[in-house]
């Protein structure tokens, strides 16, 4: 039952053979924190699992018209980026609070969108952060923004023989400042009950130029919250158009009950948060 | 007292480092020649009955050795009340229930085994919930008792009903009243080491057992209760502990794994390992039981408590452990945790189909005094006195005979009352309700043994080599606590020897004396105390011995001394003080002369002394070893369920400062000063550990951990979805150290082992309705039980 090999290639186009070769026996494995803890839960079953970690060259973040982040990059150097840290701020919420120190040296932050959990804690800072979602496949790259890459919980448009090789930010997210709340009950080792993130662009003059709300554990994927999105563009920053954005969002989620949290609750929390990140964002920016 | 050299040092633990290093040998890293492992299939069904089970797949797998089922094993009922068996055979009663059992040459084997077995089930109406459970017409849990008598209801045969004084009266004289209901939930024990055992036969059917029980005597008596009743009566049993990482109450009781491992090891002829997994942690382990209380309590006019009336509703589960008898701990804060005339306590315990309880730390003290604090608060409030006042005024006191007869001799209470006060900065922080708050609750608990069996006694066997070297067998198990040190600290102070020169081994019945088991916060106080007779003991043989041979030695070196140096002039000496073993006493390894401690002469290492009186070479040698049985004065409860069951009574007072999100409904921790009363710090640092740890588990215990049982499911067996708190939510902890003194104690100590846990939950309740004029009553105090209440106050 837990026998399964372990093949380490070491360049993608020997990947893309081995994929062939096993078809559907065969599972990528990055970090392994999910995978691994998959497998113990005997949600899957694999035959044969194909190491990416053989594809060093593509652990990497650089600023080059955009911004790029290689598949493989972990959390931890998410985490330790100051690129990421005063740039991409959500991004660096979401990645320094995954798990806890042992597992963001190993899980990535591909693996964490390709594994497609409601949870995921990049997925809400890469959805305002615009993000595009990098394929490479045997016929060669696609590209895909994150907002249409998950299709349901677990499930996403990459295709069986395609690896994730990047992230594509947006160069204009240097005008936006944005932030991540992961709401949990724990400080480390948990998942959010709900996540909140807000990228804003906020002129001088205090009115909103634009704003980004993603919105995970509420929906059966991360969500943006566009009507909230919409309400919020030309208006001028202040709490009770906050407040406002908040309970938009609220209404454009669709929390379920579960061990991990009320309804009730995630939708309240989200009213709470749109207006607190949205304040984090701009403090971010340097506006207020 | 400020003369010990040991006691009351933080000296470092001494056998931690094999731990942190990898080397201790749990029962995880245990192996046995040929040993094969074990797996239990439980319950699909909360209740159900039986109609078939299938093992013929799982026989046919290779490497499978053993299969059985409640067919293969004797009928025979096991537990405290004789309410289960160890293999179900007909009917299960909750989702625990072990319905078959297979041993393999692998563990993933004997996994792969269990899936293959199929069972056919037709389920039964069940009951979920104790009130439910006591209705006329609910579905039974148990249609006959142990003798096979029908039974009619749900509730169990044990009346705990206690009074004292008269409610009525009580009544009368108040001038405030309140009438609160306070309710807890599952938690589980989360040890880090999780559960198993080894049992191995040998050719004549004699049993070892590698258990981790915290009771070894207890499990042997049970286990040879049950081999009286499978035929194997009169075999000898020997349990050993391997390394413990921890019980919390788990290991208490013999658990049914236990059984079903005996019965795979009988059947193969094999050992047989059975390690849980974190789910089964989860699922087939008793946790601290649910309990709802209805507790009314008045005051007179100066705030003294006039009377208090508890009524408490706790949910079983399927079946019967020691955890049933927690309501007999309940009643200790529910009678004498403050003064209280007038006392009517009744606690009903109820069959359901969710799964069955057990102690915990604290056994029912956290829970019984999260409603007897949650109650002080409102009934301070009531009365209109601060609630830390209202505390002072009720205190316990030195001299105190409480209702239920408990004798207080040492009691710091006050002094614990008046150091949290002033450490948490109470009178400048009460009374804002700006979102921050201030709480305070209180301790009793047992704290020199308890007797819950008719001996609660503690036997230690010391015995010292020529070296100087001290091994000490000691009954008692070290589960984490820390027992290796301290134990050997007042060894070496009582004997006069180092630490490092004590070695304790510890939980083997075949090596030590009999023990009432490592529980109650009582293996200090217990272990201390024998292991201060035993090494008396031994002192006196050690004495008598340097009373014989010192002068001669003495005498001899001089001979030596004058055969090298002719000069040398042999001193004249009163060899008459040394020959008298009642002059002499021993300090540091060193045998010295009490009336003159410098005396250049009469002083001799330890350890000549000893060799000189074993190679004697006349027939006349001697070894130096003694064994002592400490079995204290202490009362059983009598009918009325009153009577002094320990030597000695631990308080303690928490006070907590908190911050409330009025949007988020989350409660944050901004301090927490913990002030015990421990008679004696015997190791401040590994004290601080009991009260660290202890406070933690507290603190999860008010805010987060919670077992989801869905229709007797539990819904979330792993650390994902129970909240344990990490290392990266510790909150400050202000510790105070109280030291009355223990007349009892050894060395004045008291136990300590689980107070911390117990005011806790309370406090922080109490300084959250501080900080915004919310009470939450409902343990744990989740945020959204906060926002609820927060809406529903507006
Ligand atoms: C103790 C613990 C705590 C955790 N805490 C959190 C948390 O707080 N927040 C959170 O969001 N997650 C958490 N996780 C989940 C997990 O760590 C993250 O989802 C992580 O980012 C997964 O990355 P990985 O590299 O380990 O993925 P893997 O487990 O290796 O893979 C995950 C999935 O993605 C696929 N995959 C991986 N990389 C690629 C690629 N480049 N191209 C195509 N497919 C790929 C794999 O086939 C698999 O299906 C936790 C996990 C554990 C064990």
């Amino acid at each position: 039952m837990l026998n399964y090999d372990y093949i380490k290639p070491e360049s993608i186009k020997d990947v893309f053979s081995l994929l062939k070769e096993y078809g559907a026996e065969a599972t990528l494995i990055a970090g392994g924190t999910d995978v691994m803890v998959n497998i113990r839960n005997r949600k899957l079953s694999p035959g044969v699992l194909i190491s990416l970690r053989g594809l060093m060259d593509l652990q990497y973040i650089n600023k080059n018209k955009g911004y790029h982040i290689g598949g493989m990059t972990t959390h931890r150097m998410l985490e330790q980026s100051e690129l990421v840290k005063n740039e991409l701020s959500a991004l660096h919420d979401g990645a320094s609070r995954v798990g806890s120190v042992q597992i963001r040296n190993v899980a990535t932050i591909g693996g964490n969108i390709c594994n497609a959990a409601p949870s995921a804690d990049t997925a809400g800072p890469l959805l305002v952060l615009d993000a595009v979602v990098v394929l490479e496949g045997p016929e060669g790259k696609r590209k895909i923004p994150v907002a249409e890459f998950f299709t349901g919980p677990s499930t996403t448009v990459r295709r069986e023989d395609e690896v994730l090789v990047e992230f594509d930010i947006p160069e204009d997210n240097s005008r936006y400042g944005s932030a991540y709340w992961k709401h949990s009950r724990r400080k480390a080792m948990d998942l959010p009950i709900l996540g909140v993130a807000v990228a804003l662009n906020l002129a001088e003059d205090r009115t909103i130029v634009d704003a980004r709300i993603g919105l995970s554990v509420v929906a059966p994927t991360p969500i943006r919250a566009l009507r909230a999105e919409e309400y919020l563009k030309g208006k001028s920053f202040r709490e009770d158009v906050l407040l406002e954005a908040g309970r938009i969002a609220s209404s454009e989620a669709s929390p379920r009950d579960s061990i991990r949290g009320k309804a009730w609750y995630r939708g309240d929390m989200i009213k709470v948060f749109v207006p607190r990140m949205a304040k984090l964002a701009a403090e971010r920016r340097g506006v207020i | 007292m400020s003369d010990h050299l040991y006691v009351g040092k933080s000296i470092p633990r001494t056998i931690e480092i094999d731990k942190v290093t990898g080397r201790a040998v749990y029962i995880d890293d245990f192996k046995r020649p040929g040993m094969l492992y074990g797996k239990i299939l439980y319950s699909d069904y909360a209740h159900a009955r039986i109609k078939s089970i299938n093992i013929a797949k799982a026989e046919k797998l290779p490497g499978v050795r053993a299969v059985l089922t409640g067919r293969d094993v004797p009928d025979v009922r096991v537990g405290f009340l004789k309410d289960q068996s160890v293999l179900k055979k007909d009917v299960v009663r909750q989702f625990r229930d072990e319905v078959a059992a297979v041993a393999a040459i692998s563990p993933d084997i004997a996994r792969e085994a269990i899936d293959l077995i199929e069972v056919e089930y037709e389920e039964l109406p069940a009951v979920f919930d104790p009130v439910e459970a006591m209705k006329e017409g609910a579905p039974l849990v148990h249609e006959t008792d142990a003798r096979g008598k029908p039974l009619r209801t749900n509730i169990l045969p044990l009346p705990w009903r206690f009074q004292a004084g008269d409610i009525e009266q009580g009544r009368r004289e108040s001038a405030f009243t309140v009438i609160d209901h306070v309710s807890t939930t599952w938690v589980n024990q989360c040890c880090m080491g999780p559960s198993g055992c080894i049992a191995e036969f040998d050719m004549n059917s004699n049993l070892t057992l590698y258990n981790q029980t915290n009771v070894i005597f207890g499990d042997k008596g049970r286990i040879s209760e049950y081999f009286s009743q499978i035929g194997l009566k009169g075999k000898k049993i020997r349990i050993i502990n391997p390394i413990v990482g921890g019980s919390f109450g788990t290991k208490l009781d013999t658990d049914i794994y236990e059984f079903i491992c005996i019965q795979l090891a009988l059947k193969t002829r094999r050992p047989v390992k059975i390690l849980f997994d974190r789910e089964e942690e989860f699922r087939a382990l008793p946790p601290r039981q649910p309990a709802r209380f209805t507790v009314e309590q008045g005051c007179d006019r100066e705030g003294r408590l006039t009377f208090r009336k508890i009524e408490a509703i706790l949910d079983n589960g399927a079946y019967t452990s020691w955890g049933a008898t927690t309501p007999s701990v309940m009643m200790m804060p529910v009678s004498s945790l403050y003064r209280v005339p007038n006392i009517y306590y009744q606690a009903t315990c109820v069959y359901t189909n969710n799964i069955y309880c057990q102690a915990m730390r604290g056994y029912g003290n956290p829970q019984a005094s999260f409603a007897v604090e949650t109650s002080m608060d409102t009934l301070a409030e009531k009365a209109g006195i601060d609630p830390a006042e209202f505390r002072m005024i009720n205190r316990n006191q030195s001299g105190d005979l409480t209702p239920m007869r408990l004798k207080i001799t040492s009691c710091g209470l006050e002094e614990c009352i008046t150091s949290v006060k002033e450490k948490i900065g109470w009178n400048d922080k009460k009374g804002k309700r700006n979102g921050r708050g201030v709480g305070i609750a209180s301790l009793i608990h047992v704290a020199g043994g308890a007797r819950v069996t008719l001996s609660d006694g503690h036997g230690i066997m010391v015995k010292v080599d020529e070296d100087g070297f001290v091994d000490v067998l000691e009954s008692g198990t070290d589960q984490g606590q820390g027992s290796p040190t301290v134990i050997s600290q007042i060894v070496a102070e009582s004997l006069g020897v180092r630490p490092e020169d004590v070695s304790v081994i510890f939980g083997d019945t075949a090596l030590c004396l009999w023990d009432a088991g490592t529980h109650a916060s009582r293996h200090t106080f217990m272990a201390g105390n024998a292991a201060i007779m035993a090494c008396e003991k031994a002192k006196k043989q050690i004495l008598e011995m340097a009373a014989e041979y010192m002068p001669r030695m003495i005498k001899s070196d001089f001979k030596k001394m004058m055969k090298k140096d002719p000069e040398f002039v042999e001193p004249e000496l009163d060899y008459s003080l040394i020959s008298d073993p009642a002059n002499l006493d021993i300090r540091d390894r060193k045998i010295f002369l009490k009336s003159d401690p410098s005396h250049p002469h009469f002083n001799m290492d330890i350890n000549k002394v000893l060799r000189r009186g074993l190679h004697v070479g006349t027939g006349e040698s001697r070894v130096i070893a003694a064994e002592a049985f400490y079995d204290p004065p202490t009362e059983t409860l009598d009918r009325e369920l009153k009577g002094n069951l320990s030597m000695t009574y631990a308080f303690g007072t928490t006070g907590v400062e908190v911050e409330v999100d009025r949007d988020t409904g989350e409660v944050k921790i901004l301090q927490l000063v913990a002030a015990h009363d421990v008679g004696k710090a015997m190791n401040p640092t590994l004290l601080l550990g009991q009260v660290y740890g202890a406070v933690y588990t507290g603190v999860g215990y008010g805010l987060t951990e919670e077992m989801k049982l869905e229709k007797g499911k539990v819904m979330n067996p792993n650390f994902l979805d129970y909240k344990l708190l990490t290392a990266m939510d510790v909150i400050p902890i202000k510790p105070v150290i109280v030291e009355p003194g223990d007349e009892a104690g050894p060395y004045g100590a008291k136990g300590v082992g689980e107070p911390g846990l117990v005011p806790t939950a309370p406090a922080i309740a109490n300084a959250i309705y501080d900080a915004i004029g919310v009470r939450i009553k409902d343990l744990p105090i989740t945020p959204e039980k906060v926002l609820e209440a927060i809406k529903n106050s507006k």
